[in-house]
């Protein structure tokens, strides 16, 4: 069900202005974007017409909105909610432009074994009051214990190909680490012709101060699967959860091609440029798994929060995750829930639809469907493995780049293993035609890391069912 | 101690001052090399120093890695080896097909007995293919090459030294290596005290992890520093906008490193020496199987052979080269909407950065950072910043970071940052390169 839009922003005519009679250069806490997020007309619930606040053009005025204390927050917001990930989409009032606003800090996720682990990360803030996104990143939790609100996997990033994005990250600060400084940056992987300016590896540019904020600039040229992370002090921050999912959908979705006897209207890249093109249609696909590999050393993890010195090299994954969480975690459509009554793990690791309403399901796949999986990797440590058990795999695409050599030759394959270290990804089409219904696993093949720290088994495996 | 901040002006000037030595790889040339194996020490990014066993040309130190033998295809290479070590030591030749004289017979080649043996072994072989290869010891290979002894072979193709292979589709505008290795000081340590025996291999727990034998910031010093008298090759690539850059990569550790290189895509063009195509059995073959990736491993004793770029800034949606005030230029775009001359790309031709950067008191610039968005338009960075002491780049250039993404592996024993990572830097057009 598609939620009733209506226009957010004041106008971009008076944003315009605004911008041009603003100082050259931004101060405190500020996200950028030229257009209106888009945000539900109404409440469902409560069937009240929403408006927008005329100081914060892209904030809702919505009094839930201005309660940090509810758990719900931002649902109570009104963002527009991408379907897939249920988390606000950033599409704006221009359907050129999205805008995603993240703050980072610190903050605690429950592991599979039902531990908890303090974290560094992000947490979406998209269309926030901006004078409300600081305390957004450092709660005060309902139960007043100071924790923040980080959350892993990092918000998820989806735009189209084209598609103009403004990335604002704000900085606050480490709530339980209040004697480090650190600035933060997102470092979109795999970026093509990338300005260094908007690279975040801070030796080549700058990280982000607490306190502020930084609007990154990506012009979207290329789909392909992505990922993004925290570049400052990156062996520490990695380690510590910065990590995000981030892919871009081609322009060529919505138009219907035929591959194999059936027709697609969802690609994983713009694989027909021309009619006639062999490829035409190959990356074509019913249904979308994206999977981030991660793992967790728990004594890092413990030393960080405990003001402990860290080692580096004495690094020991225990912890094996998919999209910040192990099995069973990883099919359980729902928000999970942390020690501080925060939603810190908000998205799974299996193909889900979210309703207008919030309302979470696994995505039905059907035999005969072609799932795309986009694999990533941002393990700071080892190299993983993933097999999906008994469901053909075809690899079509690495690197953020369709599988086609140089001449045009089809370089896609088949195979029933990918390995990739970390800042690897590939796209894989899985073929359920001859697969029977039933219960399919993608997991690592590294066994030993098919655990929950101690805990077997569980760890880096997600579920695949497969309905008639 | 050795401090472990950077030297800016030695890097400042690297960038700044035109040098009459090619931009390609540093090594020796010829077709016939006399190696010592020797011991010495090197410098670690942490201040330390390690006990090490190396390749030394003629009657020079030992070096890390082993000196970069560059030959040209069809050539008869000839490699004698003498041996300083307290251990027999010997050379392989992944790739190609060796004889070898003199000695005495080991298990996988001809071994130079242990000093103060003055014998010579002699390894020919023909460097019938073009690429990127290794050599190292192949005796108790699994300690000797942890301590050393192990380097880089080029192999160019017959008369086209521009390019990686026969096909023009292999052509470079500049090359760099990238020899990736890791070691662990507590196995070097027991061998500088003579306690072989109990050295354990299985118990290997590396902490340093290096390109072309030195660990950032190291990497990106100039080749030769006096200070680093046994690592002289550095890692410091530099291109003008749209070259394409060569990444000789060889992996020779026992561990897989995922090398990412920030700004652009590589396109992965060969692996061992052999190009990636499906037809290897023509004279000069095309490499229609390359793979473009963002991020490609090595696997322990292979070498992979890349292209990165070319860097343009096309397309970002404003222009990386300037706006009228900042920068007055032209751009003249050709056929492909290209300039041509800058290779700037033209439709995006004076268009300003689309957001406002913060002030600079909110953020914590890096030395690396020319200081504006722009190439070409070099900024000082705030007194008080970290970077302003030791900025590294004064010429405006647009910096990324080429560096292994197992990211512990970014630092020096337990130091960050440091390990195998480089900095690479597209400088303006009128920058000469050295």
């Amino acid at each position: 069900m598609k939620p009733i839009l209506n226009i957010a922003a004041l106008c971009s005519a008076s944003l315009g202005a605004l911008l041009a009679a603003a100082p050259a250069l931004a101060n405190g806490v500020h996200a950028q974007c030229p257009a209106g997020i888009l945000t539900q007309s109404f409440d469902p619930v409560t069937g009240k017409n929403l408006t927008l606040d005329v100081r914060h053009p892209q904030a809702s005025t919505d009094p839930g909105c201005r309660d940090i204390a509810a758990p719900t927050f931002f649902d109570t917001c009104k963002v527009l909610k991408d379907p897939v990930t249920g988390q606000p989409s950033g599409q704006t009032t221009n359907p050129s432009v999205v805008c995603r606003s993240i703050v980072c800090g610190d903050g605690h996720v429950n592991m599979a074994d039902g531990s908890d682990t303090f974290i560094f990360g992000f947490t979406d803030v998209t269309n926030a009051p901006e004078d409300l996104i600081l305390t957004r990143g450092m709660p005060l939790a309902p139960n007043a214990v100071p924790l923040g609100g980080a959350n892993f996997s990092a918000p998820t990033m989806i735009m189209r190909e084209g598609q103009d994005f403004y990335l604002t990250l704000t900085n606050a600060g480490f709530r339980e680490r209040p004697d480090l400084s650190d600035s933060h940056t997102v470092h979109y992987h795999g970026f093509p012709n990338a300005a260094s300016v908007f690279d975040g590896e801070p030796m080549a540019s700058f990280g982000i101060n607490m306190g502020s904020s930084v609007t990154y600039y990506y012009k979207n040229q290329y789909a392909g699967t992505y990922m993004y992370h925290c570049h400052v002090e990156a062996a520490e921050h990695m380690q510590m959860g910065m990590l995000g999912n981030l892919y871009v959908l081609p322009a060529q979705d919505g138009t219907p091609i035929p591959y194999r006897g059936k027709t697609y209207s969802k690609f994983a890249f713009s694989d027909c440029p021309r009619a006639g093109d062999p490829l035409c249609g190959s990356t074509g696909y019913d249904a979308m798994y994206f999977l981030q590999e991660s793992a967790f050393d728990p004594m890092f993890h413990h030393a960080d929060n405990t003001y402990n010195r860290i080692s580096f090299a004495n690094m020991n994954d225990t912890y094996g995750m998919l999209n910040g969480r192990g099995y069973p975690d990883t099919a359980n459509p729902a928000e999970l829930i942390n020690v501080n009554n925060h939603p810190s793990q908000p998205i799974p690791a299996i193909a889900m639809t979210v309703d207008a309403g919030g309302n979470r399901a696994p995505l039905v796949i059907h035999q005969g469907n072609r799932v795309l999986l986009r694999l990533s990797s941002l393990s700071t440590v080892e190299f993983y493995t993933v097999t999906v058990l008994g469901i053909p795999m075809r690899i079509i695409g690495q690197g953020a780049q369709l599988l086609k050599g140089p001449t045009g030759a089809n370089t896609s394959y088949p195979t029933a293993s990918v390995t990739l270290g970390g800042g690897e990804g590939v796209d894989a089409i899985l073929d359920t035609t001859s697969v029977a219904p039933g219960t399919y696993f993608i997991y690592t093949t590294n066994l030993n890391r098919l655990s929950n720290n101690t805990e077997d088994f569980g760890g880096m495996m997600t579920e695949i069912v497969v309905s008639p | 101690m050795k401090p472990i901040y950077f030297a800016p002006l030695a890097a400042a000037l690297a960038v700044l001052v035109p040098n009459h030595a090619r931009a390609t790889i540093q090594g020796v040339t010829g077709t016939s090399f006399n190696l010592t194996a020797r011991e010495d020490t090197i410098s670690t990014g942490d201040g330390d120093s390690m006990y090490m066993w190396g390749y030394a040309l003629d009657n020079r130190r030992m070096q890390y890695p082993g000196p970069t033998l560059i030959v040209n295809q069809g050539d008869g290479v000839t490699v004698r080896l003498s041996n300083k070590l307290p251990v027999p030591v010997s050379l392989v030749f992944p790739g190609h097909n060796v004889t070898a004289t003199g000695g005495v017979p080991g298990l996988l080649t001809s071994e130079v007995p242990a000093a103060p043996s003055t014998a010579v072994v002699t390894y020919t072989f023909t460097a019938s293919e073009p690429g990127t290869y290794i050599y190292y010891s192949g005796t108790r290979s699994d300690l000797q090459v942890e301590m050393g002894l192990a380097g880089a072979l080029i192999v160019r193709p017959r008369g086209a030294p521009k390019q990686a292979y026969g096909d023009p589709r292999t052509a470079f505008d500049r090359e760099y290596l990238f020899f990736l290795t890791e070691a662990d000081p507590a196995i070097h340590q027991l061998v500088a005290f003579g306690k072989l025996a109990q050295v354990d291999m299985t118990a290997r727990h590396p902490v340093d992890w290096f390109i072309n034998g030195r660990n950032f910031p190291d990497t990106v010093q100039a080749n030769n520093v006096r200070y680093l008298p046994t690592q002289p090759y550095n890692c410091f690539p530099r291109m003008h906008p749209g070259e394409k850059v060569l990444l000789r990569m060889v992996s020779a550790g026992v561990d897989l490193h995922p090398f990412h290189t920030h700004g652009q895509n590589h396109l992965v063009i060969a692996r061992d020496g052999r190009l990636l195509s499906s037809n290897l059995s023509v004279p000069n073959p095309i490499p229609d199987l390359a793979i473009s990736d963002y991020t490609t491993s090595a696997v322990p004793g292979e070498t992979v052979d890349a292209i990165w770029g070319p860097w343009t800034g096309a397309k970002l949606g404003w222009d990386i080269y300037g706006t009228a005030n900042l920068r007055p230029h032209n751009c003249t775009p050709d056929a492909t909407g290209f300039d041509p001359a800058s290779h700037e790309w033209c439709a995006d031709h004076y268009k300003p950065i689309p957001v406002l950067l913060p002030t600079p008191s909110e953020l914590t610039h890096g030395n690396f950072y020319g200081g504006t968005a722009y190439l070409g338009i070099p900024g000082g960075l705030p007194a008080d910043n970290p970077g302003a002491r030791m900025q590294q780049n004064l010429v405006g250039g647009v910096s990324f970071m080429w560096h292994s993404h197992s990211e512990r592996e970014l630092t020096t024993n337990d130091i960050f940052i440091g390990g195998m990572a480089t900095m690479a830097m597209v400088v303006p057009m009128n920058v000469p390169i050295p």
